[in-house]
């Protein structure tokens, strides 16, 4: 059988069902036999599997047939799936892999799309992976993917990284689709630490427009910022080129410009004065960058990693500094 | 087989310092007994599948490649009346294959002088194993040591100095039971560290005194070039590996020969650090073509449904006061390093005064050789049980058969192989620093070694191995007090199960008893001696060698402590981890 043949009638789980997780089972549902979506709510699987629609978060898009809900991890992998699609924040993602390694067989290939570390050990998601379940073929997918946009149908392009070529040819055929463009890259750190350190200049972004600013500001954060995630990725092993493809400079600039990014809204919001308290309750899911900004700015401060946005993200976040003085400690700093 | 439980029950944790009564091992039969019988099978298989192997190359391209680096090499070689034969042969074939590949294809058949090639490899690779000398070897090594023994030490005079024995002077500590059982479920690669050509001989003997049948072991080609070591490792398993021979066609003989024992169950011993550390410290680059054999000799077993398919990968943590070649390895070290001005010096470890004057300093000293025999792995890098079960980081059970699983189907897949093979290598050189027992004589020169560089901060290592006698002096109660700071350090270390410390490190809290005990051991049978202690002061007599000794401790991150300013790097050490110290 032929790789392609084999993932066109293979059976899939994807665990999580917010934005991402639903578009991604809309997306798979078009290259494989069966999609498992697995949802924390049980209420909301019954819901699910009822109407094939996600009135939470995309209550535009019905899916195909093929994928069924459930909220339970023995029941999204029976029988086996061949590849598990992990779509979880990062704070649930070591307790969650516990629940599901028992029922894994340890031939499945598994492709995160978390953009978010571990707090602390600064571990990348698919460094736990591999340590809580049982197999090594992991793989990140990461690009500019707005999960709204790619419902409607809009083109787009996204990464599959993985040190296996063979997770990287799983992502490629299961993904791949008339408007959706899917290209292998074999720099798994440097797509995963891109996609994560983009939120931070997510919510700096958001907060340059809370103030008010234009395209010259927000590109003048974007090309600083860029270089400050350059500096700290290949610190921590990614290759330089990995930031300029799509899964770098490409999702850095959807993040940055689009309102729809919760980062940005959180930077936004922030710039006008409000409390984080306040914003995250509002928003109703995470934030990735939040978190990312705190760990990343203490790991590259204890280190003299020179990463000035990061810092002002930080005290912006942590309300030590207003969204006016974050600009000001910018320019200042850049102009010396 | 009672002998062996007595062996098994009497812990083969040895305590040098207890007088042991001389006692014979015996020793255990294993697949290697019958290899004479098959060995024509098994070179005939290799050179079979190394034709497979090239079946989609160009042949032209190919032999062309490789008569061009054999030529260099031989142009290079020196030969001795004893490796003459050889290098006869060697001329002979390649005179051929460059006449053949200058004739058109249709007159000669390029895969005829392929197969010539490959089957002229695999004789000079296989090895051969006689079962009369193993018994022989065994023997007379403890009993030849004894004498030596005997004649050197003035300990003869006393009692129990006639008793003791080479077993008193080798701890061999860690999962020597877990080893003993695995070896009856499946196939052991023991992975050792390598410092000292000695390893060899010191891991042979070792497998000995632990009943476990006779290893295969490839052995570097130069050694075979005297008559003496030749005889006797020729026969005892080795197998010859040629670093010189830089070409496709030897590399892949040469691991299909390695994957071929091991499918035939044969235990073997490979050093994965590619040759001794030059530097001294243990190694953190594993070679990967030799180890990834371990992976395709199982994934073939299992695809042909073999009884015992299961290949286990164990570490084993050597630990030496001294090498006997540290001078001429730090030296090339610092040579290929760059900045050093190089000065070649001959390889002293084989002359037969050097190897003799080795032993007698042995057996007339105190000193001793540390061996841990370390977890087992499975080939993906995972610990196994004793019952040879893979067991991943969070404790669930894995299958091997599913991890070799791609698209439904048990098959080779040459990039996901290697994949799992350089995982392995990175479990390995992680395990390496883990089993390591740090001896006195490791931490007196470590501490010595970065208190000294706090002198002299700015100094970029070539610059401060060629301080002045002057110097390199300390005060002596500094040295003591950075050295009692350094042992703190390494129990929290050994506490957090990132090392282990010598019976001397562990048991004694006063600090005077092992630094004297490891400026003692210090390099011991070199002529200079490495580090000196007056009443006030304490100096060394060699930078290099101390450097060398030092080494031991790198890479775990305990320059920290001393080198304050923090983000410079560290030399002479690979440090990955470093960062997130």
């Amino acid at each position: 059988m032929t790789p392609k043949d084999f993932w066109h009638n293979s059976d899939l789980a994807v665990i999580g069902g917010g934005n991402w997780g639903t578009v991604l089972a809309h997306l798979l549902s078009r290259n494989c036999r069966s999609v498992r979506l697995w949802l924390r709510d049980e209420d909301q699987a019954r819901q699910f599997n009822a109407t094939r629609v996600q009135s939470r978060y995309i209550p535009h898009v019905q899916l195909d047939q093929k994928v069924v809900a459930t909220s339970s991890m023995q029941s999204a992998l029976e029988g086996g799936v061949n590849a598990i699609f992990w779509v979880l924040p990062s704070s649930a993602c070591r307790t969650r892999a516990r629940e599901i390694a028992p029922f894994m067989r340890g031939d499945e290939v598994v492709l995160h799309a978390t953009k978010g570390i571990e707090g602390g050990s600064l571990k990348r998601v698919s460094e736990i992976l591999i340590e809580e379940l049982p197999t090594r073929r992991v793989g990140v997918v990461s690009g500019p993917n707005l999960a709204h946009e790619i419902a409607h149908g809009e083109p787009a392009a996204t990464v599959v990284a993985s040190e296996f070529a063979e997770v990287c040819q799983a992502g490629e055929w299961l993904l791949r689709g008339p408007r959706f463009l899917v290209s292998s890259h074999p720099d798994l750190v440097g797509v995963e630490w891109a996609g994560t350190l983009k939120n931070i200049l997510a919510i700096a972004a958001g907060a340059l427009d809370g103030l008010g600013l234009g395209w010259n500001s927000r590109a003048m954060l974007i090309t600083l910022g860029l270089t400050e995630m350059v500096r700290f990725g290949t610190a921590m092993g990614a290759k330089v080129e990995t930031f300029l493809g799509l899964a770098g400079m490409g999702d850095l600039l959807a993040t940055c410009g689009s309102p729809r990014s919760r980062n940005y809204r959180v930077g936004f919001r922030l710039a006008q004065g409000e409390r984080l308290e306040k914003i995250m309750d509002d928003l109703g899911s995470t934030a990735e960058g939040i978190g990312t900004t705190e760990h990343v700015w203490k790991f590259a401060s204890a280190r003299g990693i020179l990463m000035p946005i990061t810092g002002g993200v930080y005290r912006l976040t942590h309300q030590e500094q207003s969204a006016q003085e974050f600009l000001k400690d910018l320019i200042q700093r850049w102009s010396v | 087989m009672g002998d062996q439980n007595d062996s098994k029950s009497n812990p083969v944790v040895m305590d040098a310092r207890a007088p042991m009564k001389f006692r014979r091992v015996p020793s255990v039969p294993g697949p290697l007994t019958r290899f004479q019988a098959i060995r024509p099978q098994i070179l005939q298989r290799v050179s079979n599948r190394a034709l497979q192997n090239f079946s989609e190359s160009s042949l032209d391209i190919l032999l062309g490649e490789a008569l061009y680096s054999e030529r260099l090499r031989m142009s290079r070689d020196r030969w001795n009346p004893f490796t003459r034969a050889r290098v006869l042969g060697d001329r002979k074939l390649w005179g051929e294959v460059q006449s053949g590949l200058l004739k058109p294809a249709a007159e000669m058949d390029r895969k005829g002088l392929l197969k010539n090639v490959i089957d002229h490899y695999a004789e000079e690779i296989g090895g051969f194993f006689d079962p009369g000398i193993y018994e022989i070897a065994t023997h007379a090594v403890p009993w030849g040591f004894s004498w030596m023994l005997n004649a050197a030490s003035v300990r003869r005079f006393l009692p129990w100095g006639m008793t003791q024995s080479l077993q008193s002077r080798i701890r061999i500590l860690g999962e020597v039971q877990a080893l003993q059982k695995l070896a009856e479920k499946g196939t052991i690669l023991l992975v050792p560290t390598h410092q000292s050509n000695l390893d060899s001989l010191l891991v042979g003997y070792v497998i000995y005194l632990m009943s476990l049948p006779p290893f295969a072991y490839g052995a570097g080609l130069n050694l075979f070039s005297n008559p003496f070591l030749s005889f006797f490792m020729s026969r005892l398993g080795a197998y010859t590996v040629d670093r010189n021979k830089n070409n496709e066609i030897y590399r892949q003989t040469l691991k299909n020969y390695s994957a071929q024992i091991l499918k035939e169950g044969i235990h073997s011993i490979f050093f994965p650090g590619g040759g001794r550390s030059r530097s001294g410290a243990i190694e953190s680059h594993l070679k990967l073509g030799l180890l990834g054999t371990g992976l395709e000799a199982q994934l073939e077993s299992m695809m042909e449904g073999g009884r015992r398919p299961k290949v286990f990968v164990v570490p084993m943590a050597v630990s030496y006061h001294c090498v006997l070649e540290a001078r001429s390895l730090i030296e090339n070290y610092l040579g290929e390093a760059g900045k050093h001005r190089f000065i070649p010096v001959s390889d002293e470890s084989w002359k037969i005064r050097n190897v003799f004057g080795f032993f007698w300093k042995v057996f007339a000293s105190q000193s001793n050789v540390t061996v841990r025999v370390g977890r087992a792995l499975d080939i993906f890098g995972n610990f196994v049980d004793d019952e040879g079960q893979s067991i991943a980081s969070n404790g669930l059970k894995i299958d091997p058969g599913s991890w070799l699983t791609s698209c439904g189907e048990l098959k080779k897949n040459p990039q996901r192989d290697h994949e799992y093979t350089r995982n392995l290598g990175e479990r390995l050189a992680d395990r390496f620093h883990k089993e390591n027992t740090v001896l006195t004589s490791h931490l007196v020169a470590f501490s010595y070694f970065e208190l000294l560089r706090t002198r002299y901060p700015d100094f970029d290592l070539f610059r401060f191995l060629r301080l002045s006698l002057a110097q390199r002096s300390l005060p002596r109660a500094d040295f003591i007090e950075a050295a009692e700071r350094f042992h703190q350090r390494l129990i929290q270390l050994a506490q957090n199960g990132d090392l282990h410390l010598s019976q001397e490190l562990q048991s004694t809290s006063d600090s005077n008893v092992w630094v004297r005990d490891g400026i003692k051991q210090l390099g011991l049978f070199h002529e200079t001696k490495v580090i000196r202690v007056s009443e006030r002061t304490i100096w060394t007599e060699d930078m290099n060698l101390l450097y060398y000794y030092r080494n031991r401790l790198a890479g775990y991150g305990l320059s920290r402590l001393v080198d304050l300013s923090g983000r410079k790097s560290h030399f002479g050490q690979s440090d990955p981890q470093g960062f997130l110290a």
